[in-house]
Order: C-alpha cells, then structure tokens, then sequence
C-alpha cells in the first residue's frame, strides 16, 4: 500500500534526521557567551579562510557554559575544542584545573597584561558604565554618585552569579581603596537591588523602574541607538573594563588552535571592532568612550569565594 | 467488553497480541522505568554523600513555596473551572460554544509565553502602566505564580467538570430533583454538587500536579525575584551551577519532587475509585431552559478571558513591535525589526529541529498508545496502561533529570535524549485517547469483520483504525502542540545544536532583551493558535 | 363544573431554529388520562417537559387545575407546578438508596426525615420492591428502576402525573406489570396524567383520551374507541394499531371486492373507488369475497393471516390456527370499513 509506504519513509529519514542532528563531530567545537553576532562574524570569517573546517557553536550564558563544563568533566572529559567566555574568573579556574593548552599564539604580544594569562587571551574589552534615567537632577558624575541615586530613585545592579561582567564590578570595588565591600553595604542600605543581567539593567531603568545602574556600555549603546530614553555616563575615574578571554582545550586538536590564532589576529580583531566591541589588541584602531581602570584579576581569582561570600550576605540569592 | 483481537481464543490474534505486548514492555522499560530507577539509586547516593545538607540549604525554601503555590492556585483554579463548566454546560446561551472554546484556549498557549503576557501586560513597564499608570503588585514573586498558574490549570478542571455535568450530573438528574419539589439551589446542593464531588476531586488533583510541575511561569515570574520553586531550583542548578552539591541537590529535588506528585496522584485514584458506576439513558437533545438566569455571568467570563489571556498575549505582540525597550507602544515606535532580529538569530535551526521533535513525538506518542490500548484491554497488562498513565504526572524536571542520568553517558546532547522525554511524557495522551475511542466502538463491528472471513490484523487495520482515525488525529495534534512549546524537559536536556525554539527564546529572555523575547514568544504562540482551530471544532459539541 | 386538569392552549416551541411544537392545544379533564401518541422525535417529550416547566415556551398558555403556570408574562418553575414527572430514562439518582430517593420529594416538601423515610417505605411497598429499599440504582433491574421512578413521582402527591414513555426501556413482562402498577396507583389517587407513548395499544389501554402527534402537531384527538375506529387519514389509521389500506368499489352505499357485494357498506352515492382502511376484526376468514394466502402466522392464541385480495393486500386475525397455507385460495367476508381521505 503506497501510503504505508510513505509513512514507513518518513518515519525512517526522521529517525535519520534525530540521530544525525546531534552535537557537532569533526572540526572545531566552541562553547562561548560571547554576543551571537560577534560569534557568527568570526565564524564565517574563518571558515572563509578555511572552508574545509567546520565550526559548531554552542552559545548560552556564562552560567550554562559553567555547568556545562562542569558536567562533562564529570562524566568523562571535555568536548569543547576552543572556550571563548566572558568571565575572567572562570578562565582561570579552568586553567588551574588543567583544562587549557599554554602556548603563543601570534599577534597576542601586543595585548595588556590585565588581559591575558598564559593559556588565554582577551579578544575584546567590555567597560561597565552607569545608565541613568535621562534628566536626572544632580547629575552623576563617579561611582559613589550611585548611592545617592539609589536613595532617590532605586538602583539596579547586575548578578555576579550570573554575569562574568557583574562580578568585575564585584571585583574592583572590593578591591579597590575608597570602595571596598563598604561600597555594596552603603549601596544596599540605600536600597539598590539586584537583578539578573546587564540587560536587565537597562530595561529597568528605560521603562522607568530604576533611576540608575550598572551596565555595560555596549548593551546600553545598542538600547540607546534604538531610542530608549536612557543617557550613558563614563564615571570618574573611569569605566571598569573586563576582557572576553578565549583559549584552547588541553586534547584539541590543531584546528583549535588555529580558530584562536584566528579571532586574535589582525583580522579578527578588526571584525570584533566591526560588531561593535573595542578589540583587545591596541593595533587595532578603535575610539574609547572615555577613561578607563581595570582590576587585579589574579587577586580576584584567589578571593573570588570570599567575594561572593560576602556579597550574597549583603544581597542575599 | 473485548475487541475481536484481544478474544484470546484465536492463536493468530494471540500471536499478534503478545508480540505487541513485548514491544510495549520493552517501550516503557527503556522510557520510563529505567530512567526512575537511575534517578532513584542517583538519590540513595546522594543521600550518602551528605545531599541532604544540600537539599537543606538551596532547596527548603523552594520546596515550601512549590507547595503553597501550587496549593493556592489548585483552589482558584477549581472556582474558576467549575464556575465555568456550571456556566457553559447548565446557563447556556448563545455563546456557549465561543464560551468551552475560550475556557479550553489557555492550555494551549506555552505557561512560559503566558507569562511574558502577562509581566508585559501588567508588570512596571507593561501596558497596563502604559495606559493607566497601574501595575498589578506582586505580580514577580508567589503571588504572580498563583494568579497565572491558576489561569493555567483551570481548563483542566473545566474540562473534567463540564465532562462530568453531561454524564454523571446530567440535567434530567436535575430536572427530577426539581420536579419532586426542590429548588434550585436544593437541587444543585443535593443532586448535582454530590455528583460532580468526584470529577472535581479528580480535576483538582490533575490542577494540583499540572501546578507543581510547572517550570515556566516560575521561570519568568519567579527567578528575576528571588523566588525558588522545585522546578526553578533545579533548573538553576543544573544548568546554571558547576558545583556539585548543586548537583547532588538537583537529584534529590527531582526525587522530592517525583514523591510528592505521586502520593497526591494515589490519593486521588483511591478517593475517586469508588464513584458509583454511570447507567447510561436515553439521550434527548437539550431542551432550552427558561431564559438565561444571570447575562453579568457571560460578562464574567469573557473578562476572566480577556484578563488571563487575551490582554497578556496582545501586550507580548505589541513589546515585540516596539522599536527600544522604555518607549510606550505606540503606533509611531513600531518597528518589525525586532522581529527581523529574531528570524536573523538563532531561529531557523531551532524551529525546524522543533517542528521534527515534535511531529516525531507526537507520531510516536499515539502509536505507542494505541498498542498500549489495544493490548492492555484484560488482566495484568491493565498494570501496564496505568504505569504509562502515571507517566503524564511525573513532573517534567524530574523526568528529564532521570532520562539525562539514564542515558546521558551515550546520548547526551542528541535530539534523541529530548524525544525519549518527550515520549515518556505524552505517551499517555496518546494511550488516553486511544483507549476512550476503542471504548466507544461496539466489538461487534470486529465481529462482523471476522465473520467476514478478515484475519485479525485486517480487521483491525479495515475496522478500527478508519474509525479510531479522527481521535488519534486529535491525540496527534494534541500531542504535537504540546511538544512544540515543551520548555520544561528541553531546557534541561539540550545542548551544542539542539535547542529547541522555546528554549532560544528562554535564554533571550534571561539575557533581558525584553523586545526579541516578546518577539520570539509571539512567534511561538502562533502554531498553537494554527493548529489549535481543528481540536477546537471538535470541542464545540458537547462533552461525554 | 370543575376545571380541566391540564389545559394546554396554542402552543408553540422550538429550539434555536428547529421548530418542535407548533400550535398544540390539548386538555385533559379531572382525573382524566391523556394519551400522548406518536413516533419518536413527535414532540411528545418535549410538550411533557413544556408542562413540567423545564422547558420555555415560545407561544401559547398552560394551566394545570386552572391554575396558568406558562403563558405570555408567567413561568412558574417545576417545583411550584402541581405536577409529578415519571422519565423514560428513569432519571434516578445514582448516589441515593430507593429509599432517599422516594423520600426526596417529601423532604422537599418539608416533612421531618423520620416520617418522610417511613412514607417512602409505604410508598415501595405499595409499588412491590419494599425489600430493595435500601439499594442504590446500580443494583437495581430496570423495572425495579421505574417502579422507584413511580414511587418518588406518587410521593409528590401532585394533581397532574406526567408520564414520559415509562415502559420503553422494558421487556414485555415487565411493561405490563408496570402499566397494571400505574393504573392501580393513578386509580387509587384519582389526579390525572398525561401518558406519552409510542405503542398504540399501550395508549388505547391506559387512556381516556388520546391525541396523535406528528412532527409537533395534533392530528387527531378523541377517546380511544374514535381515533381507532375513526382515524382522520392514513397517517393516523397507521398510528393507532394495526390496519390494512385497500382499494374497493362503492356502489349504492355497498362496499364490493372483486365484483363480489361484503357486509361492509360505505356512506356516499357515487360510485367508484374508495381507499378505505380495515382493522384485522373488521374481516374474517370465510366468505365469498375472493382472495389468495399470502402468509400465515401463528402466534399462539391467534394467527395473523395475509391475504392478496383484488382490493389490496388484508392482514386479518382467527382464533387458534390458520388451517390455511400460504397460496391457498381463500373467501373471507368483510363487515365493516372506515374511508379515508385520498
């Protein structure tokens, strides 16, 4: 009977279908958090450089990618060929287990210390601004302007639980004199609360929810161009700048690391630039928005439990 | 009663009947009961490895709000649904068929995107602020998850209510009680409330399970505040952790989980068992009753409607046509270039691998619950129906945490670990369905058919499937909608190359894009509003 | 002169657009029982429920002892009509014991619940199954059903009883002893009833008047002996029992077959043919009247014979056997026929 037929067909090429579409095998295999169009502009550029090697991306916040990691380690081993995150932190714990490859790529002379170590690189800088209701009477012009703010209007501040970008801000103030945890207590108190991403940050402050919070410029840029009513500010002494470190696996093969070499050379760099990032590599022309600081991210690394310890006792989660 | 197959006395048919059997046992062997059983030896050994202390500390708070929400919103959903049955199946008026229709319509939006509505609707921001500067409070938070979870679980007590006024309450019961001198509140309190007693103890437990089972209205409503439920909890732990008394936690959560449904899924089977058995009547077109008592009732319910559903799911369209996140959604700051981002994304991969997933769990589902049907009619192998019914209420985190424990190690990050959850999941739907329609078909026809000298397969393949064919049909559909929106197994089982469109868009959701997140659900509740109009038709007659 | 128990005047209903009743206008006078008769899906349910009060009317006025309980401005709800229904699905109520059941209407009516329980068992026993008084209906056949449907209708203690095809459900015996038990019951009490059925020989039985019903309208209403031996047309004649439609000639008032005079005369002058119906004991076998057996039936205390006549073909009735075969010739004689309209 032909249509017995067909149905046994369709069953069979969907079965085909199912089993086939699994995870991505031969080539190279990138777990990131970094932004989609970012990823897709370096993926092509480099397939285009070599057509013959595939590139499967699985793309999901800092926290999927965490677990993820966690999860295959656990059952056996790592499938990722190249970790490109958004979290320093993170980075660096995979590089104490044991995880990455060390190694030169070329062209990564040029990039800063603060952004590099010796199994990963930064590909791009993120700087965390302030994004402010626009009007807002007196203006904000530093970090601890966020305070008053937050008495007068609400503040919003994002998750470093979720966020790599969020625990650099955790990072820095902690660290730093003149702010330490103090910061955060005198924050709270005021009443900022915490929300979940970057994002998030400034939808609350666009639909009016907040008067202020911490964000990234690039999500706040991208809101603004769009035509929220939002207005940015670089505060003094400067915005908090973190790096999107890329590095490969310990067992990947050749094609990893040339996806690295890659997204770290001058042509990768000038793409990252394109898409809207500053690139990491100082070669690369691109305009800064303003003054930035940075923060010890090995002395982040070795506190990051007490941080966060003591973070979630002022914030709670 | 006993189709021509399952006679025993024919060694063709017996043949046939036990290899079906095998196939079935082995179907729910790999599917169901090797998963629970890896999950529960996965919770002895957390148990030893000092879990419970996890459990303790992350997942106490999420257990107590799992059950006073769910709890709470079981009883609004009972209001809702059996005031709603009583208005559609005993007011009546012009609009009842637009009424069952519109009771039935939230089951089929995904409780995720319902809940975007709603935050869009009336959260700070949304189009209730927007309008009126009034934003409904509490709305993130357990409050929030009652309202929307009781929305969407009261059409599970409508239906088995309004179900249960056409054939155990009927109104000729009612009519005699009146006619015998009661009024009709006596009536109602006498006669029909004691009828309807065991439908809606049977509705409230489906709503009660549906509820703690629910993973995307805490989702949305629940994370941004703070607050955990079972199914959050062990969402955020397993895909937001890395550490492993997280770990540990997730699968004793999903065993806490799995108890609590079940010990409420007994319960009910014992209390309802013992309901009186239905003589069937004669059956007379619905005589009109004198005109309709209450026009503010029909008011009433088109309200509810258009607060629970009709609002949310405009505002979620209008949030998706808005060009920045903070401008009102007005005319002049419309853009179809959220959308454009959306289909640009992350978008043609997923939906197609959903529409295959879903298609292929939906093909499977109802096959597999035919054979079920069809060989589980007599003795032990009733077990066998009743395990694969039991399956719907296994909540879906748990599911899935099983299913990954299961076969994680060889099918991890395939579409196959999502379709084997899904299947363990809707294989009773497709059993439910299959078994109703076998009943309602007289043996005697198979009968005939023998008698005509038709072996037993062509029987069954001449006789019953031509006339199974329109309620495996709906069963199909219903199935492959469901499918479709699954957020909660999916979430938790996916991987590099096999999200499915709800779980892109739960991530666009996390990372606060609120514009292409409105985008992306508006574009998920299409198919179910598509697909929904054939299963819809069906529901415009009457029930039972 | 007291008033009728049921007057029911013009009455019209329909259902969305489907119209059920059309301009019914019947009565039954003081302790009086009306038939109902007509084919499944005649109106006769839905005038019972329109009297009952579960049912609004479009047009038309009821009154039940002269009280107007439907009518343009008025619609007294069922429990404050004086009428008792009795369901041909037996509408009893699948969580309460025989007992409560009867005792329903009593409670309703405000008895204590001692004594209503003691009426109720009064009430079964009357009705034969004081012994089940304490099952439910699952556990119950159906005549024991109906006997507690009659048993909770009699507790009402109504003027009216408004019967809906009690016996359908029913095998022969159990019809019977059912009908004799109402009769009994309705007798005892003296209120009136209406009695909708489809079987011609159970409304000729029970009833004192008897109104046919076709697609909701009344064809003919009369006592039984009229509408038997008078029917209206064919449609009618059919209806009330059993009947043979033939073809004779007229000639000076005298009805022939085949040329041959009957008994049977006709009034009218012209001669000519005439459609007549005959009941099975308007003609017997044994005459000169010619004919040919076509069949014969026995059915124990009587046979049903077929004849093949030159007027038609004749289903007559004899005592005991045939004694013919079919394809026998055969005379019969004729002695009595009723025209109907062409």
């Amino acid at each position: 009977m032909p249509r017995r037929a067909i149905a046994i067909a369709a069953v069979v090429l969907a079965a085909a279908g199912l089993a086939g579409c699994g995870g991505g095998n031969g080539g190279v295999v990138v777990y990131t958090s970094v932004t989609q169009d970012t990823v897709d502009l370096l993926v092509s550029g480099f397939t285009g450089r070599n057509p013959d090697t595939t590139v499967d991306v699985f793309r999901a916040p800092t926290g999927e990618i965490a677990a993820r990691i966690a999860a295959e380690v656990r059952e056996g081993g790592l499938q990722a060929d190249v970790l490109w995150l958004t979290d320093p932190l993170s980075m660096q714990q995979y590089e104490a287990d044991g995880l990455l490859q060390t190694w030169d790529p070329a062209g990564a002379e040029g990039i800063p210390e603060a952004f590099r170590t010796p199994a990963s690189w930064g590909t791009r800088v993120l700087n965390l601004v302030i994004v402010h209701r626009p009007g807002l009477e007196p203006a904000i012009r530093t970090w601890d302007d966020l305070v008053r703010a937050a008495g007068e209007g609400g503040v919003a501040l994002p998750d470093p639980g979720f966020a790599g970008s969020a625990f650099a801000a955790l990072g820095y103030f902690a660290l730093t004199d003149g702010y330490g945890m103090d910061f955060y207590r005198r924050l709270h108190d005021a009443g900022a609360v915490q929300v979940a991403a970057p994002g998030d940050v400034v939808t609350g402050v666009a639909e009016g929810q907040y008067a202020a919070g911490i964000t990234l410029d690039f999500t706040a840029r991208t809101a603004l161009d769009k035509g929220s009513p939002i207005t940015i500010v670089w505060p003094d002494p400067g915005a908090i700048a973190l790096h999107s470190p890329i590095a490969t696996a310990k067992d990947a093969g050749g094609d990893g690391a040339a996806f690295v070499q890659y997204v770290l050379s001058e042509e990768g760099q000038s793409l990252v630039a394109s898409s809207g990032w500053q690139p990491a590599r100082p070669d690369v022309p691109w305009e800064v928005g303003g003054p930035q600081v940075t923060l010890d991210w090995r002395l982040a690394f070795d506190r990051q439990e007490e941080l966060l310890g003591e973070y979630r006792a002022i914030f709670g989660g | 009663m006993s189709t021509g197959r399952s006679s025993g006395a024919d060694p063709a048919a017996r043949r046939g009947r036990a290899a079906g059997l095998a196939v079935v046992v082995a179907a729910l062997a790999a599917v169901v009961v090797f998963p629970l059983f890896d999950l529960l030896r996965s919770a002895g050994e957390a148990i030893g490895d000092g879990g419970v202390a996890a459990l303790r500390s992350g997942g106490g708070e999420a257990v107590a709000n799992s059950l006073w929400t769910s709890a709470t919103a079981t009883t609004v959903a009972v209001v809702v649904g059996v005031g709603g049955a009583l208005l559609s199946e005993r007011v009546g008026g012009r609009f009842t068929g637009a009424l069952r229709v519109g009771m039935v319509l939230p089951l089929l939006v995904p409780p995720f995107v319902t809940a975007l509505g709603w935050t869009r609707a009336y959260g700070p921001g949304g189009l209730l602020d927007d309008v009126a500067g009034v934003t409904l409070p509490g709305l993130s938070g357990g409050l929030g998850i009652v309202a929307a979870t009781a929305a969407h679980v009261a059409p599970l007590v409508y239906l088995v209510t309004a179900a249960a006024l056409s054939t155990r309450a009927r109104p000729e019961l009612e009519w005699a009680a009146r006619a015998s001198g009661a009024g009709p509140v006596g009536a109602f309190r006498r006669i029909t409330l004691p009828l309807l007693a065991p439908a809606i103890g049977g509705g409230a437990a489906l709503a009660f399970v549906a509820s703690m089972n629910s993973f995307g209205i805490p989702a949305v409503l629940g994370i941004p505040a703070g607050f955990p439920t079972i199914t959050t909890r062990i969402f955020q732990d397993l895909a937001r952790s890395a550490s492993n008394a997280a770990f540990a936690r997730v699968v004793l959560l999903a065993t806490v989980l799995l108890a609590l449904v079940a010990v409420v899924v007994a319960a009910t089977d014992v209390a309802t068992r013992r309901a009186d058995p239905i003589r069937p009547g004669a059956s007379h077109e619905p005589a009109r009753p004198p005109a309709s008592r209450a026009p503010w009732a029909r008011g009433l319910a088109w309200a509810y409607l258009g607060f629970t559903a009709g609002i949310p799911v405009l505002a979620l369209a209008l949030t998706g046509l808005t060009r920045a996140v903070g401008l009102p959604p007005s005319p002049d700051n419309w853009t179809l270039a959220n959308y454009a981002e959306a289909l640009r994304g992350d978008f043609v991969g997923p939906a197609l691998r959903t529409l295959l997933l879903a298609a292929a769990a939906a093909t499977a589902a109802t096959a597999l619950g035919l054979l079920l049907a069809a060989v589980s009619r007599r003795g032990a192998s009733r077990g066998l129906a009743t395990a694969a019914t039991l399956t719907f209420a296994v909540p879906g985190s748990a599911l899935a945490v099983a299913v990954l424990l299961a076969y994680g190690p060889w099918l991890r990050d395939t579409l196959t670990i999502i379709l084997i959850a899904y299947l363990a999941k809707f294989w009773a739907l497709g059993h439910r369905s299959a078994v109703g329609s076998i009943g309602s078909i007289d043996p005697d026809l198979l009968r005939a058919a023998r008698a005509s000298g038709a072996g037993p397969v062509t029987a069954a393949r001449r006789v019953l499937l031509p006339l199974l064919r329109p309620a495996i049909g709906a069963a199909w559909l219903l199935v492959f909608l469901f499918g479709l929106h699954e957020l909660t197994m999916s979430s938790l089982l996916y991987g590099p190359g096999t999200a499915t469109l709800a779980v892109v868009t739960l991530n666009v959701q996390q990372l606060g894009d609120v514009t292409v997140t409105a985008a992306l659900a508006s574009i998920l509740t299409l198919p179910g509003f598509v697909a929904a109009i054939p299963l819809l038709r069906r529901r415009n007659g009457r029930f039972g | 002169m007291s008033p009728p128990a049921l007057r029911v005047s013009d009455l019209s209903v329909s259902y969305g657009k489907a119209a059920i009743l059309q301009q019914v206008s019947v009565e039954a006078g003081p302790g009086e029982v009306l038939a109902l008769l007509g084919p499944s899906g005649s109106g006769k349910t839905t005038l019972l429920f329109a009297v009952a009060g579960f049912v609004a009317l479009d047009t038309g006025t009821i009154e039940i002892g002269g009280t107007t309980v439907a009518g343009p401005g008025t619609h007294l709800p069922p429990e404050r009509r004086d009428a008792a229904v009795v369901f041909q699905s037996y509408a009893l109520w699948p969580h309460l014991s025989a007992l409560e059941t009867v005792a329903f209407p009593l409670r309703a009516a405000g008895e204590r619940p001692e004594a209503a329980r003691a009426e109720a068992a009064r009430l079964l026993d009357a009705v034969g199954i004081g012994p089940l008084a304490g099952r439910r209906p699952a556990e119950l056949s159906g005549g024991q059903q109906q006997r507690v449907g009659l048993a909770r209708a009699l507790a009402r203690r109504a003027g009216l009883y408004l019967f809906d095809e009690p016996t359908a459900h029913l095998d022969a015996a159990t019809r019977e002893a059912i009908q004799a038990e109402i009769a009994t019951r309705r007798a005892e009490s003296g209120a009136a009833a209406v009695y909708a059925t489809h079987d011609a020989g159970e409304a000729l039985a029970v009833a004192d008047r008897v109104a046919l019903l076709r697609d909701g309208r009344i064809v003919q209403a009369g006592d039984p002996a009229e509408v038997y031996e008078r029917p209206t047309d064919r449609w009618a004649a059919a209806i009330t029992g059993p009947v043979s439609i033939l073809t004779v000639h007229r000639e000076d008032g005298n009805v022939l077959v085949g040329g041959v005079r009957s008994a049977a005369s006709v009034p009218g002058g012209a001669e000519g043919s005439v459609t007549v119906a005959v009941r099975p004991d308007w003609a017997a076998l044994g005459g000169d009247l010619p004919a040919r057996v076509a069949a014969a039936w026995f059915r124990g205390p009587h046979s049903d014979v077929v004849l093949d006549t030159p007027a038609g073909r004749l289903s007559l009735r004899v005592e005991g056997r045939a004694g013919v075969r079919p394809g026998d010739p055969a005379g019969w004689s004729l002695h009595r026929v009723w025209p109907l309209p062409d």
